[in-house]
């Protein structure tokens, strides 16, 4: 009997070990990265029609980011510090925001004062193309336009995993 | 040729060339096979003299010049057969080209026939008095095409460039078309023009170019619409 009651305890054991990892778990949020980023062309706060694809060559930042969400206020002078020291190596730092109402972002943008360009997307095509789903949203492009990081929101210590990944594509 | 067929006829050439060059491979294996046992005999040879040396010269003799032309013509001509299969890949790579444009005309003419077809291009003569910004294209009063214009493509129109800017598809009949131009005019002014066609469709493409010229005279940017025949 104990060695019955063994084998099956033993069994239970064994099939909750297998099936443990194959729980149905949270899916992983599509991500864009090892694709070719989706080209688009918005115009910027100084007036100028900037297009992404004219940017091959040179590593780009692009931060998708809303007025209303917290953490574009913190994630934006970061940004700036990021861009005042990579430019000349390389780095192009573009923001865009997807806020619906265009004049209270750029009152928005305008109080923030920061150096790169500030694009404004009121359409839905580009928050689309980029998989867009929680703000701020930041992603790295190589010099041959294919996105290789992604990062969704922004807490203290993220701008280290940017500069991080900066470096090693402005190496390449 | 039709596509289809050219689509078999390059995977039956494809096979074919997969045989031979398996066929290839193993031939060379057998060369290099013999030239060794070749080889191999050559260096025995000696050994064998002790105990028949009338026997063992002539063998050494005839195989020891066979090896070194082997081994000697190996690097560097290549076999006949391999320069024929050579060519044939580089034949069947121009055949995958040819196919691939082919396919394209074929998609473009599926997508968009020529009975139907409409394109609009847009060019830009002199620009003295305008810098293009963006054009919003409405055909029967639905908006069709609104493109914004990097300085790099407005300067592009202005070296003489002419932009595909639409291409769709329209209904044999009578149909008006309205561009809207916008961007900086004389005196860095906001400038805003409309221009208005109204064109007959009729069985065959259909070309129309968006023009923007000086008027020298006026000192104003000019916005027509050409009807290509």
């Amino acid at each position: 009997m104990r060695r019955v009651l063994l084998g099956l305890s033993l069994m239970l054991s064994a099939l909750l070990g297998v099936s443990s990892p194959v729980a149905p778990s949270r899916a992983a949020a599509p991500t864009l990265v090892g694709k070719n980023a989706p080209d688009f062309v918005l115009k910027s706060m100084d007036g100028r029609n900037l297009r992404m694809s004219e940017f091959r060559g040179q590593v780009v930042l692009v931060n998708f980011w809303a007025r209303w969400a917290g953490d574009s206020r913190q994630e934006m002078p970061a940004l700036d510090r990021i861009n005042t020291t990579y430019s000349r190596a390389g780095l192009v730092v573009l923001g865009v925001s997807v806020d619906e109402d265009l004049g209270r972002a750029r009152e928005f943008a305008g109080a923030m004062k920061v150096s790169y360009p500030i694009m404004f997307d009121t359409g839905a095509d580009i928050g689309r193309d980029y998989l867009l789903q929680n703000m701020p949203m930041t992603i790295l492009v190589d010099r041959a336009g294919v996105v290789r990081y992604s990062n969704v929101g922004f807490k203290r210590g993220d701008e280290r995993a940017y500069l991080d990944h900066i470096r090693e594509l402005l190496r390449e | 040729m039709n596509p289809k067929y050219r689509v078999v006829s390059i995977i039956a050439r494809g096979a074919l060339l997969a045989c031979g060059w398996a066929a290839g491979a193993a031939l060379a294996a057998a060369t290099a096979a013999a030239a060794t046992a070749a080889t191999a005999t050559a260096a025995t040879a000696p050994a064998a003299t002790v105990t028949a040396p009338a026997a063992a010269e002539p063998a050494a003799a005839k195989a020891a010049p066979d090896a070194p032309a082997a081994d000697a013509a190996a690097p560097d001509a290549p076999p006949a057969d391999f320069k024929t299969l050579d060519q044939e890949v580089q034949g069947l790579k121009k055949d995958v080209i040819d196919l691939n444009k082919d396919l394209f005309v074929l998609e473009e003419e599926l997508l968009f026939p020529a009975n139907t077809q409409v394109a609009l291009y847009v060019s830009m003569d002199v620009g003295a008095f305008f810098a293009l910004d963006s054009v919003t294209v409405k055909i029967d009063n639905k908006e069709v095409k609104n493109y914004l214009y990097t300085a790099r493509e407005a300067d592009a129109l202005l070296k003489g460039g002419v932009q595909q800017i639409y291409l769709g598809n329209l209904k044999v009949g009578k149909h008006e078309l309205v561009a809207f131009f916008t961007g900086k005019g004389p005196a860095e002014r906001n400038y805003k023009r409309g221009a208005t066609i109204n064109f007959d469709k009729g069985v065959g493409a259909k070309y129309l170019e968006l023009k923007i010229t000086d008027r020298v005279a006026k000192h104003q940017p000019e916005f027509t619409i050409k009807d290509w025949e």
